[in-house]
């Protein structure tokens, strides 16, 4: 091993890989336990917590994959990959597997894949170039060419439909937005326009896709009411009150009354078994988290890395944001899951390589001359 | 040695940007520190007690409904399976929907479906079946179930249906039941929505006796419904099956007998007040109020102008006509009035300006006490009445058991009326005394049902015991009270009853068979004033048309009964009642038979040899 690479190794940011590593355990217990159905005497543990391991070997690879390189390369990677998954994003609308009418998966082979998954990390990076060749903030011109790169998928992802993931990705540009900084008065102009438009927007979907707002955030399963979900997370939460039922205990849990406690309710599962206490803990465990982010962003040697690490900032935070609001009764439900607590495939892996980006960054941290 | 030099950072971070996202990071963790405080702290133990509501489920057990059974033995009342689409709100995602769909397979208007569906959810928990129709047509059913799976909270669930093998003829007796109405729910707390209560009859007097109790059982369930585990914390208790004291082949006979005039025929056994018969025309099937009732089909019934809904052996009420001579009799003897003292009958008597006629136009001439039981005479009872007054007449018909409640235990039973001064004071009138010459002859507002009827003439023959009529055949037999008579006025008055039937004269000598000892007394109970000329039955319209009466009683092979027939506007007594009554006893003691040696001569009675008829 060269000393380059041993300096490298020891610059990473290694409380952010602990923290993940943390959360993603305990986002694997949380699994073993939601997806425990309590049949008769014993536990009968369906494979989902195996396959999330699975997952958290594949996300690791790709993670370590993601620090190889210098993240410099990724500046002239942006635009083919933005491009790359606009097509991919059209393709699905055409010829996609339809799950109830919902068009999200391109199927390759044996393995099918979610352009809106890849759609997210390519907006992340075009929008890292774009900004970063502004030194001040952001004019007019520059504010809506940023703007048009989002809009972009984020209109082909809404027509899947997937208003989660399309939620996500403006709002992730929005946050890299504000992180560049804009100009004063567009910051204004803004303020004024959105909350004008959000009504406009809401009329705008009525009333099929209102509808759908409020119900469509995970079509595979039944169709039970909204309200029940959130009423049943409410309980499951609540009744975990300071201390918690302890692990595996939760009777909410263990006897469905929770809906997709698996994927988009997983902190339901999680607050009912570990109480206010475990609640608070996992809540310290993903500001630290984000903490850790912001360091990395603070410290990245160029605008194009601090810039790309505040994009996997706001990614994590919306998420965290989005999913606890919904779970918790403060935002209408939308399918997002909570990053390394939830089930799933294609996140778990984008998680973790984002974090490998993040880890790129800050490894290289320091411009350094060889003798 | 390779040296690295560190060369001074070109780049700092947007110090606005770091902000923000520090920002971010505080906004986080405080929201949802509140959250977390607010619903696990604050409301932690309303939420846990919810939990454990929701995980463990109470649910009723349903018991079976008693049986009803006649006599013998023979099924009356019984259970039937009937298939009920329910739903389960807490499954439901979309209830409007839902129930159109259901209003699309049963037929009923959705307005209909969800008028009661949102007057009948504050009755229903929300993860209980909330029953939508009831009874569902098996080929409706089957239509139903194939398509069940695509509607998430709909489910059919089993609930007894109440069926009458014998439908009408049983009608008045048993009841019916039908669905537990919103006042009969907050009532009794025990009731779940489409629960099936008595309404009607013995159905609603042995509710309690009926129903058994429900059991409760503790399931604990997904939220998809499923069933882990069940736990019996109640047992159900099914209801209590019930005997009658109706023999259903006499009921039918009964029916038979009265044919299709509307009436009602009792039989009754003196010794005990047990009820063989006790038939009412016309009836309804109480069947289809088990099936639920449409609303034309209520308004039909109830507004039939025959009637079927009244219970007329004891709702509706009538003038006795001359059957209630029976009770003079016992009080003019009481008055220590001799039997042998006669009044002169010439078809009429006047008092004051008005004329009270005697029903026979050319009189009966000396008439004794006996003579003008078995021919009726009407002049006798009105000078009679003149003497004793009314006070003492209404005194006395009140402890023979009119103008009160016999106690049979049938809903809506009514008391009849024995008139009297005080009755017409609450009226702001003043007693006239024609209205007494009225009232000694059964007529004016003397009302009385047939059930009371056959209670005084059971008394007659049971000395003097006046028996609480019975129905079911687990009660012992009660007396209610005695009878203000000497045997030897009970036994002039039964005498002259058999004289009735015997005599060549007697108004009742349509019930005379050779094989058996019987007795009567005919009634005809005017409904409108008789004019100068007394028209004949058929003449008159049906409704002004007499209500005929016949009250008898026989005795074969040490067995007694009394037959008490009423047919409402079927014009005389003895032409209308008679054969009815003859008719019933033939089902009672089974066709005339000669016998060898008369029964007559084998047993004397006392009055005998003074019959001059």
């Amino acid at each position: 091993m060269s000393p380059m690479d041993r300096r490298l190794i020891t610059h990473a940011n290694w409380g952010l890989v602990g923290l993940m590593a943390l959360l993603f355990c305990i986002g694997l217990a949380n699994l073993y336990s939601a997806s425990g159905i309590r049949m008769g005497e014993g536990l009968e543990v369906s494979s989902y917590y195996q396959k999330q391991m699975l997952w958290g070997c594949l996300g690791l690879g790709g993670m370590i994959f993601c620090t190889l390189f210098d993240y410099r390369h990724l500046k002239s990677l942006a635009t083919p990959a933005y491009i790359f998954s606009l097509v991919l994003l059209v393709l699905v609308l055409a010829i996609g597997k339809s799950a109830k009418g919902a068009a999200r998966w391109l199927q390759f082979g044996g393995f099918s894949i979610q352009p809106s998954e890849i759609a997210k990390i390519s907006v992340m990076l075009i929008a890292a170039k774009f900004l970063s060749g502004n030194k001040d903030s952001l004019d007019w011109p520059a504010f809506f060419m940023v703007l048009l790169l989002g809009l972009v998928p984020a209109g082909l992802i809404f027509k899947q439909p997937d208003l989660g993931t399309c939620l996500i990705v403006l709002l992730l540009l929005g946050g890299m937005i504000l992180y560049q900084g804009v100009k004063p008065y567009i910051f204004k102009t803004c303020c004024v326009l959105i909350p004008l438009a959000l009504p406009f927007a809401w009329h705008f979907l009525q009333p099929y896709q209102r509808q759908r707002l409020l119900t469509f955030f995970d079509p595979t399963i039944a169709p039970l009411s909204t309200s029940y979900h959130i009423n049943q997370s409410h309980i499951a939460i609540g009744s975990g009150q300071v201390w918690g039922k302890g692990f595996l205990e939760g009777t909410q849990n263990q006897l469905r009354f929770l809906p997709e406690k698996h994927t988009d309710f997983a902190i339901a599962v999680f607050g009912e078994e570990w109480g206010f206490v475990g609640c608070v803990f996992l809540l310290t465990l993903f500001c630290c988290f984000l903490l850790s982010l912001l360091t990395t962003a603070r410290d990245a040697k160029d605008r194009f890395g601090s810039i790309l690490v505040a994009g996997v900032f706001f990614y994590f935070f919306w998420q965290i944001l989005i999913n606890m609001g919904m779970t918790m009764g403060l935002m209408p439900v939308v399918g997002i899951p909570l990053p390394f607590i939830s089930y799933g495939g294609t996140a778990t892996i984008v998680n973790f390589c984002l974090l490998g980006l993040v880890l790129n960054v800050s490894m290289r941290r320091f411009v350094f001359k060889t003798h | 040695m390779r040296k690295v030099q560190f060369e001074p950072k070109g780049f700092h971070a947007p110090r606005s940007g770091l902000y923000l996202l520090y920002g971010c990071i505080v906004f986080l963790f405080l929201l949802f520190l509140l959250r977390f405080w607010y619903l696990q702290v604050l409301r932690g133990e309303d939420y846990a007690r919810q939990a454990l509501e929701n995980r463990l489920r109470l649910e009723r057990v349903y018991s079976a409904r008693g049986l009803i059974l006649d006599a013998h033995g023979a099924l009356l009342a019984e259970n039937r399976a009937a298939y009920c689409l329910a739903l389960i709100r807490d499954d439901c995602p979309d209830i409007p929907g839902t129930l159109a769909q259901v209003s699309q397979w049963t037929g009923i208007p959705l307005e209909q479906l969800t008028a009661k569906y949102t007057q009948d959810r504050r009755n229903v928990q929300s993860f209980e079946p909330h029953i939508l129709v009831s009874d569902i047509p098996f080929d409706a059913l089957i239509r139903i179930e194939m398509k069940l799976p695509y509607w998430p909270g709909l489910s059919i669930v089993t609930r007894q249906r109440r069926h009458y093998p014998h439908g009408p003829l049983f009608s008045h007796i048993l009841g019916y039941v039908a669905e537990a109405n919103e006042q009969e729910l907050t009532n009794d707390p025990e009731l779940a929505l489409g629960d099936i209560v008595g309404k009607q009859g013995l159905e609603l007097r042995l509710e309690q006796d009926l129903r058994g109790s429900k059991g409760l059982q503790e399931l604990e369930v997904d939220a998809r419904g499923r069933q882990l585990s069940c736990d019996v914390k109640t047992l159900p208790h099914a209801g209590s099956n019930i005997t009658l004291t109706i023999d259903a082949a006499m009921q039918q006979a009964a029916s038979d007998a009265l044919g299709d005039e509307a009436g009602t025929i009792v039989v009754m056994e003196p010794e005990t007040g047990r009820l063989v018969a006790l038939l009412t025309k016309p009836a309804f099937d109480n069947n289809a109020f088990a099936a639920r009732l449409t609303h034309e089909e209520w308004d039909l019934l109830r507004n039939d102008p025959r009637h079927p809904l009244l219970n007329r052996s004891i709702q509706s009420v009538y003038p006795p006509g001359s059957v209630w001579k029976l009770m003079m009799a016992g009080l003019i003897m009481s008055e220590n009035i001799s039997p042998q003292e006669t009044v002169f009958c010439g078809g009429a008597v006047k008092l004051g300006n008005r004329t009270f006629r005697c029903w026979r136009g050319g009189g009966h001439g000396r008439v004794d006490l006996q003579r003008s039981l078995v021919e009726s005479c009407d002049v006798y009872y009105y000078q009679m009445a003149e003497r004793i007054g009314i006070d003492k007449l209404a005194a006395y018909a009140r402890q023979c058991g009119f103008g009160s409640l016999t106690g049979i235990g049938l809903p809506h039973e009514q008391k009849g009326l024995v008139p009297n001064r005080a009755w017409r004071r609450s009226r702001g009138e003043t007693w006239q005394k024609g209205e007494t010459l009225n009232v000694s002859i059964g007529q004016g507002s003397t009302l009385v049902t047939p059930l009371q009827m056959a209670v005084f003439v059971s008394a007659l023959l049971n000395e003097g015991k006046i028996m609480k009529p019975q129905l079911l055949a687990a009660t012992e037999p009660e007396i209610r009270d005695t009878l203000p008579m000497t045997v030897e006025q009970r036994e002039f008055i039964v005498t002259a009853m058999r004289h009735t039937v015997e005599a060549p004269a007697g108004t009742a000598k349509r019930l005379r068979r050779r094989d058996a000892v019987m007795g009567g007394k005919t009634g005809t109970a005017q409904v409108v004033k008789i004019g100068d000329v007394r028209l004949k039955t058929h003449q008159l319209d049906y409704e002004h048309r007499d209500h005929a009466w016949i009250a008898s009683w026989g005795e074969k092979n040490g067995k007694r009964y009394v037959v008490i027939v009423m047919v409402e506007h079927g014009g005389g007594g003895s032409a209308a009642g008679g054969p009815v009554a003859k008719k019933m006893y033939e089902s009672l003691f089974g066709p005339e038979e000669i016998p060898a040696a008369p029964v007559r001569q084998a047993i004397a009675a006392p009055a005998e040899g003074r019959n001059n008829g």
